[in-house]
């Protein structure tokens, strides 16, 4: 008896909740119209799982850094600013323009930002192109986006793969030896990346030794490894990135070829090091960004700002590409006045970052005609163990300034296609 | 160039046999309980992270002992949970189960280890080489291959000379019969999957010697271990062995010639065992 009656209640309740969701539809979309004049959501379709899900991670917690900045200071245009968060995966395509296009058509933002994975970047930049919306790039790498695939609307807060093989080059030339040998990942990004600095190196007298393309997600580089001491080069170029990175590197060491020959790359982030033991962080690398760099102003209240967010954990050049991405978003807004996406990006063309945001000794700004951020890049070596610091584990030799490093507008052959 | 190949092969076998510790305990769950194990990955994920948290306390080598063994345990859970419900209905449904499994356990991995890689370290006298000439084998490397020698030793003298084993191994030729004449099906299963499991949580600690700690570290071990068990054939043990060597060989000899394609080079095996000889090099006709 009890059951039966229980029975009843819990139809009777399943028919009210039913009916109240029903009507919630009806009305919701004049809720969600009021609800949405005072917000502007900012889409943000970057890695939350796979490979990637560590640079997202630290790109996610910029980024939300970024908003509460931004709304402590009354928002965009006096409204407050929100994110609508989407998985993009480390590697779908596919899943990446589905989300984007439920960002840009559902919810209604305003801005989209991704992706680290240089491919997702270039599909959701097409996207975001076709839909006419304002996108920031945070972290794919690949010449192309701001190179001969640019758009009007797609502005990109990290580098290029050429200007992060030019800025490495001549110093290790000069310090390490010409005989280059390369592991390069075999996708876009690594196949970008070693043009890049097989062009670098030929202007200054350098020589191929060798190349092996591994595929991604290689496991076991023993036999590349093996291939590449028996070309007895100066220098071993590692270009893997994320976990092939890790294990390259590893079993790099482990063979003791750190001290057979120089081990080198273009691009190192500080997530690959912190998975790394500490006999295995060696080798002479580029970081984007660096969060120890003693008295440039604004950048220790931004690492203390996010120790504080990280339970205790020092800022990566991911999190501040998080975090001048939505900056950029809320600056094109402030300074076109206007959220039109168009006007915003003509707002932006040349564009100096202030120092609070730019957080480097030589600032950075948007290049005219291309969209590219023009920063600081830092050239150094990677060190076992920081002196002061558990997390210090580069040591920054050079500060190069990314227009003295990157190639001219007509060589990237970035042409923008300006809506009439 | 020959001295080049034959580091290739040496190498290629101690890759190798690491697929096919991996691949044997594969091989066991699918032959008995006809699942295909897609979460073994994440297996091999959770007994690397327990080797990780627990080595503070208790070292690298009470790592390595313990963590497979509790992995082996979430194992046996698992299968009495989950994986039991499925026995007996369209392939389908374990490959579905497993496959969300596999997803699961590599958020949860992430959501109590952090999704940011974390080095993982051996003692400091296994790490270097033995000689300058045959810098690629460490002491780490050999000593792995004799752990994987040992064990691999001991899964055939069980599969052989014990109760259970025998068992298990008739039950992977008639299931049916072997429960007929008494023999609890049920726990033979589980234990088997344990069994499996135990394979999955040692071979997790073991890359996690020489790979990163990533809560994604199981996905790229997987699909080579799947390979070496159909050029190997379902059902023998001894075809999946020489199926993880074979494929390491083989990815081993591809770089010296076509790096980019030492991955391929697994597919392209794969495909021609199953064209000329689908049952397997060792496995029996009829099975898949």
């Amino acid at each position: 008896m009890t059951d039966k009656f229980s029975f009843h209640m819990n139809r009777r309740t399943l028919i009210k909740t039913g009916v109240l969701a029903g009507a919630a539809q009806i009305a919701s979309p004049f809720v969600r119209t009021a609800w949405a004049a005072d917000t502007i959501k900012i889409g943000v379709d970057n890695p939350l799982t796979g490979t990637y899900a560590a640079l997202g991670k630290n790109e996610a917690l910029g980024m939300q850094m970024a908003v509460d900045e931004i709304n402590a200071k009354g928002g965009i245009l006096g409204r407050p600013i929100e994110l609508s968060v989407e998985d993009s995966t480390s590697g779908d395509a596919g899943v990446a323009v589905q989300k984007a296009r439920k960002l840009i058509d559902r919810d209604q933002v305003s801005f989209i930002i991704g992706n680290i994975n240089s491919a997702l970047a270039q599909a959701i930049a097409n996207v975001a192109n076709e839909k006419g919306v304002f996108h920031v790039v945070p972290g794919g790498h690949t010449d192309s986006v701001t190179g001969s695939n640019c758009h009007w609307n797609t502005f990109r807060v990290c580098n290029t793969t050429s200007t992060e093989a030019n800025s490495v080059a001549t110093s290790l030339i000069k310090n390490a030896g010409k005989k280059w040998y390369y592991l390069t990942p075999d996708y876009a990004f690594g196949h970008s990346l070693q043009a890049g600095l097989e062009k670098a190196a030929a202007k200054l007298g350098g020589e191929k030794a060798g190349e092996d393309l591994t595929p991604l997600g290689t496991t076991d580089f023993s036999s590349y490894l093996i291939k590449a001491q028996a070309a007895n080069p100066d220098v071993l170029i590692i270009l893997q990135q994320g976990d092939d990175g890790v294990n390259v590197l590893k079993q790099a060491v482990q063979f003791g070829l750190d001290k057979k020959l120089h081990l080198a790359g273009a691009q190192m982030e500080l997530e690959v090091q912190l998975g790394l033991p500490p006999e295995a962080r060696v080798g002479t690398w580029v970081f984007e960004w660096y969060w120890n760099q003693p008295g440039v102003p604004h950048v220790a209240e931004f690492v203390a700002e996010v120790r504080k967010r990280s339970g205790g954990h020092v800022p990566t050049a991911r999190t501040w590409f998080g975090y001048a991405s939505i900056h950029t978003c809320a600056l094109a807004a402030a300074q076109a006045n206007s959220l039109d996406p168009v006007k915003m990006a003509r707002a932006m063309q040349g564009f100096k970052l202030p120092p609070e945001i730019a957080l480097m000794p030589d600032g950075a700004y948007f290049r005219e005609g291309q969209n590219q951020l023009i920063p600081n890049l830092y050239v150094g070596h990677c060190q076992a163990q920081g002196k002061d610091d558990p997390e210090d584990l580069f040591a920054v030799e050079e500060v190069v300034k990314g227009a003295d490093v990157s190639p001219t507008l007509e060589e990237t052959m970035c042409k923008q296609d300006w809506p009439a | 160039m020959s001295q080049l190949i034959l580091l290739a092969v040496v190498n290629g076998l101690i890759v190798g046999a690491f697929y096919a510790l991996m691949a044997i305990g594969l091989s066991l769950i699918m032959s008995l309980s006809d699942v295909i194990n897609f979460a073994h990955g994440g297996f091999l994920a959770v007994g690397a992270y327990l080797a990780y948290s627990m080595t503070p306390y208790v070292g690298f080598w009470g790592g390595l002992l313990i963590a497979p063994v509790l992995t082996a345990g979430l194992g046996l859970l698992v299968e009495k949970v989950l994986i039991s419900r499925v026995y007996g209905r369209d392939p389908l449904y374990s490959l579905l189960l497993t496959f969300g499994l596999a997803f699961i356990f590599e958020d949860v991995t992430r959501y109590i280890w952090g999704a940011q890689g974390l080095p993982y370290q051996v003692p400091g006298w296994l790490m270097s080489p033995l000689s300058l000439s045959l810098f690629f084998l460490t002491g780490y490397r050999v000593f792995m291959m004799a752990l994987i020698m040992v064990v691999v030793g001991a899964l055939f003298w069980l599969m052989t000379r014990t109760r259970l084993g025998l068992r298990i191994r008739a039950g992977t030729l008639d299931l049916e019969t072997v429960s007929i004449l008494g023999v609890n099906v049920r726990v033979l299963r589980n234990l088997n999957f344990g069994i499996g499991i135990y394979l999955a949580g040692l071979a997790g600690v073991l890359a996690a010697g020489q790979l990163g700690l990533q809560p994604t570290i199981g996905d790229s071990l997987i699909m080579p271990s799947f390979i070496a068990i159909i050029i190997g054939g379902l059902g023998s043990l001894t075809g999946t062995l020489l199926g993880g060597l074979m494929i390491g060989v083989a990815s081993g000899l591809a770089t010296v010639f076509v790096p980019s394609a030492s991955e391929a080079v697994m597919y392209v095996m794969m495909a021609v065992v199953l064209l000329v000889r689908p049952q397997g090099l060792l496995g029996e006709e009829g099975r898949f």
